[in-house]
């Protein structure tokens, strides 16, 4: 830092001049564009509105050289007399001050609203309004007990006095454990959202506004005064600019360093960046070397680190907390990430619709209950395909085959679970197989149409599904059996909504004829559970499985294949619903065993290990990802050895460390394995078989990652040929290419084009997930705000049943 | 004395027109009339303390009243007065720090927002410093803290002397104290 010289001052006058007549929030874009036409002259302004961050901030040259202090006390304010100055701060001073009408004792807080900085505007609004002012009565918020002016016309207000701390100071003080500091702050939301009902917003939430005395309790400051300061529409301009910062950068929500309307959303966002700050003891957007408008600019455009990933490197952080950084990071990990982020969107209409709702999830989450937000991670950090439910389903295949194989011995008998894993992933093969089973049980008259045919599939289906319900079984164990696999083979080709009544009511009838102990009943409960899942009933799916998991663990045991695989579903269920580290765990626990019982290079144990991976990279944390890819580059080249390199496991290995590799972003990397599995799928598979359709949809994301938009179009383009001829056009994999190419044309700014994709997409079965998540589609940035964009997230909402909003 | 006096408002036209010797002068006379007018004032009142606003007030009235017709404006006046209340109030902190005199009149900056706390003389000499450099560039800013922060004014009454509007007067303190600060800062050692 150095003296300008006369010349410099001179030089750069008019600009700081034209900086400071700009609102704060102006001033980034501004010299942005200045920097373009003279950058030299940009940071030297730059320089010097940073000096004057630093300026406000010390409250330089505020106070004046002399003292008087001194001779306020004794002075009466209202029926208060001023005892001592407690704080000075950008407002004016503040003064203990004790009631004095001798009837009873009360100490209170007397506040100077500095009229230089706030204006005569002020002043006058506080003759209108300091007496009419409505108050806002609740156990957490300071209340505002007068207001008026003194004769030298400084306005004052009358505060009840809080003795204690800031929350933040106060939480390490008491080195309080996350949980604990969550509770606290569970206090401050039920202050704000009493605010809020009132339609007060605050509008500088922070910790030093929130004290907690000594006794543990609660009390919100400047509540009062967020109404009373705030402008109305008719003086806002002024204000705002008097008010110089009405707001605290550190603390400010997007909308207030741009410039946007400050709504109850606002205070929510500062309440998130405040839960952030008291969990990992950092800041969301502040880093250490950083001046004002870098974080006014990070807290516009640069998404927040994850709390979990933060709280890794903060050792003196995690102490505070009674923890260790890796604990505090686990604690955080999942919900609490998802729940920050929910709050800390940039997009006001993307967080927490209120307080209270902010509030619920923290209560479920302290109750271990599911919460209400689901990850945001996925959507652009995975990709778009059915890649989540592919590990799912697959370890859920398990039980299907298995129970078929009881069934149907003939066709399925021979196979090993594993095989019969690789059978029930090639969808096509599988029909086929089911078909066959399907054309000898119900004697479809013409079998030569069944072959490798889905549109047959289900013609055939459709006809034995009206022969049951016909009455086609007499003997309800035998209709028992038959509603489940014609449930698992309707699920297999993916048309869930007919699956699911037949899996609910084959499990019904078993559970009533065989009891809920048969293995049967179990094995159709299991595979209910994975319908479940397909349909987002997260809630129900997890509460099947635990009932499921628990007879399992009693009647066949805990180390059962068919235990462990309901357990590592389970597990990788609740990480589907953003639990990860409590969904790790369970996964942990299953691959523990099943490699302990069935040996570290059993199938089993190999399938949990790629779910586990896909678990820890789908949780978004980056500082994992290293540890993953090593997983699953071991378990690659275990599975070559066991299986050889053309095995459908030794490729869907390849695609899975591809896709790993794409979360990495190393690129070439990944575009060179996907590329050798792209290869070899092709050959060993075919060019149309939906592992090696899956594979090409992973390597045109990544050239998309890249930027190499005609590579990949032309790469989604041939999926989505070889999907419709397979699939046929309206199921989900056709339609979430149509999807992707939507994106890439999003992301090259063709945005009629990419409505175009994406609406037929949303018509043409896209899954929910994607068709619900959309406005949040990093891809689909450049569509927001676009009113048919808007009208298309609404009407994929709406197609796609609002009662998945929730989940 | 006398003859000084009668000068005052030649001493300020030629100080206007850059004449350093005028200005030198203009500087002891006014220091001279502040202090002499504090005196006053504390005789007078007895225990109650002055601001710096009121004596500063006090001195304009009383010169002109003497000075007649010819007198600048106040706009004009205050610029320089608050030149010397600066030189004053260091000198003042600076005594006071020093031993406590009996007879010491006290100076008081008017405003209810003042933390209890006197800066050091030390502090104040630097601030000084740094606001004579600042004069050298622009005159206008470090007569605006003069008035401000020294002396006690307003915006609003600051606007009203220089004939500015009180966003202008707002905006060049904000400059101000940028450029102070920052040879603050520059000066400090590393």
């Amino acid at each position: 830092m150095s003296t300008l010289t006369p010349e410099q001052w001179e030089q750069v006058g008019p600009y700081l001049d034209e900086a400071l007549e700009l609102f704060p929030e102006q001033r980034a874009q501004w010299l942005l564009s200045l920097s373009q036409k003279d950058a030299k002259l940009a940071s030297m302004v730059q320089a010097l509105l940073d000096e004057q961050e630093q300026v406000e901030r010390e409250g330089f040259l505020e106070r004046p050289p002399l003292q008087t202090g001194s001779r306020l006390a004794g002075q009466k304010v209202g029926s208060y007399t001023l005892i001592s100055q407690i704080g000075q701060g950008g407002m004016g001073s503040v003064w203990l001050a004790q009631r004095s009408d001798g009837r009873f004792e009360r100490k209170a807080a007397v506040k100077f609203v500095s009229t230089a900085r706030t204006g005569r505007v002020m002043e006058e609004r506080f003759k209108r309004e300091g007496n009419v002012l409505g108050r806002l009565i609740h156990p957490h918020i300071a209340e505002l007990l007068d207001a008026g002016i003194c004769s030298d016309g400084t306005p004052y207000l009358i505060l009840e006095y809080v003795d204690g701390e800031a929350i933040d100071q106060y939480c390490d003080e008491q080195k309080l454990s996350v949980e604990a500091r969550i509770k606290l702050f569970l206090d401050v939301l039920s202050a704000v959202a009493e605010a809020h009902a009132n339609l007060i917003v605050h509008r500088d939430i922070k910790p030093s506004n929130v004290m907690v005395r000594k006794d543990g309790q609660v009390k919100l400051l400047d509540f009062g005064i967020a109404k009373l300061l705030a402008p109305d529409e008719a003086t806002a301009t002024q204000l705002t600019v008097e008010g110089g910062g009405a707001f605290t950068p550190r603390f400010a929500a997007p909308e207030q360093v741009t410039g946007g309307n400050i709504t109850t959303a606002t205070d929510v966002y500062a309440l998130g960046a405040m839960l952030y700050f008291l969990l990992t003891g950092s800041h969301p957007a502040q880093t250490s070397r950083q001046s004002t408008a870098e974080l006014l600019q990070a807290i516009v455009e640069r998404e927040p680190p994850r709390a979990s990933a933060l709280a890794l490197t903060a050792k003196d952080a995690a102490e505070k907390r009674h923890s260790t950084p890796e604990k505090l990071s686990r604690q955080l990990r999942g919900d609490l990430d998802t729940i920050l982020s929910k709050a800390l969107k940039k997009n006001p209409q993307e967080r927490y619709a209120s307080v209270s709702a902010f509030a619920d999830d923290l209560t479920r989450y302290l109750k271990h209950e599911a919460i209400s937000v689901r990850p945001d991670t996925f959507a652009y950090r995975t990709v778009k395909f059915v890649r989540r439910n592919r590990v799912v389903v697959a370890l859920a295949t398990v039980a299907f085959v298995a129970t078929a194989a009881g069934l149907i011995g003939t066709i399925l008998q021979a196979r090993t679970a594993r095989q019969q894993r690789d059978l029930a992933i090639r969808e096509r093969d599988r029909a086929t197989d089911v078909t066959d089973f399907v054309t000898r049980i119900f004697k479809v008259s013409d079998p030569s149409q069944a072959r490798g045919n889905s549109v047959t599939v289900r013609e055939i289906l459709d006809k034995a599904a009206s022969d049951l319900q016909a009455g086609a079984a007499k003997d309800p164990e035998t209709r028992a059996h038959m509603l489940f696999v014609l449930g698992t083979v309707y699920d297999s080709i993916g048309i869930i909504d007919k699956a699911k009544p037949m899996l609910e009511q084959a499990v019904q009838l078993q559970q009533h004829l065989l009891g809920q102990e048969n293995p049967e009943t179990l094995r159709s409960a299991s595979f209910l559970g994975v319908v479940l899942l397909e349909v987002a009933d997260y809630e129900g799916a997890e509460k099947l499985d635990r009932d499921t998991l628990a007879i399992q663990r009693r009647v066949l045991g805990p180390e059962h294949v068919d235990t462990l695989t309901t357990l590592a579903r389970l597990g990788a269920l609740i990480s589907y619903q953003g639990r990860f580290a409590e969904g790790e765990k369970i996964q942990r626990e299953a691959l523990d065993i099943a490699r302990r019982t069935l040996g570290p290079e059993s199938p089993l144990a190999l399938t949990l290990t790629t779910s586990l991976v896909g678990t820890m990279v789908e949780e978004g944390d980056e500082s994992r990802y290293p540890e993953a890819e090593k997983m699953q580059k071991e378990n690659l080249a275990v599975e070559r050895r066991i299986f050889g390199p053309d095995h459908p496991d030794t490729l869907a290995g390849m695609a899975h460390l591809g896709w790993i590799l794409l979360n990495e972003r190393k690129y070439p990397e990944s575009e060179q394995v996907l590329r050798e599995g792209l290869a070899t799928e092709i050959r060993v598979l075919g060019a149309e078989h939906p592992d090696t359709l899956d594979l090409r949809n992973y390597l045109a994301t990544v050239l998309m990652r890249q930027a190499r938009y005609r590579e990949a179009e032309q790469l989604f383009r041939e999926t989505r040929f070889a999907q419709q001829r397979i699939f046929g056009p309206e199921k989900p994999q056709t339609a979430s290419s149509t999807y992707n190419l939507g994106c890439l044309a999003a992301l090259q700014g063709k945005s009629v084009q990419a409505l175009t994709l994406l609406r037929e997409a949303v018509d043409h079965g896209l899954n929910s997930q994607t068709a619900l998540d959309m406005e949040n589609d990093e891809d689909l940035k450049s569509l927001r705000g676009n009113p048919s964009f808007t009208a298309l997230v609404a009407y994929a909402k709406i197609r796609n049943g609002s009662s998945h909003e929730k989940q | 004395m006398e003859t000084s006096k009668a000068n005052l408002s030649a001493l300020i036209d030629l100080a206007d027109q850059g004449d350093e010797v005028s200005s030198d002068k203009l500087f002891v006379l006014l220091y001279g009339e502040l202090h002499r007018l504090a005196k006053c004032q504390l005789a007078r009142q007895g225990e109650v303390s002055i601001s710096a606003t009121t004596l500063i007030h006090e001195a304009y009235l009383d010169m002109a009243a003497r000075d007649g017709a010819s007198f600048p404006d106040q706009g004009r006046f205050m610029g320089y007065a608050a030149r010397v209340m600066r030189g004053l109030i260091i000198d003042h902190v600076r005594n006071r720090l020093a031993v406590k005199r009996g007879g010491q009149f006290e100076l008081t900056s008017f405003t209810t927002n003042v933390e209890d706390a006197i800066k050091s003389d030390e502090e104040l000499t630097r601030i000084s410093q740094a606001l004579d450099e600042l004069a050298r560039v622009d005159s206008s800013l470090s007569q605006i803290v003069d008035l401000k922060f020294f002396c006690g004014f307003s915006f609003g009454e600051i606007a009203n002397m220089r004939g500015l509007s009180e966003r202008t007067v707002q905006r060049k303190w904000e400059k101000a104290r940028i450029y102070l600060h920052r040879s603050l800062q520059a000066d400090l050692p590393q």
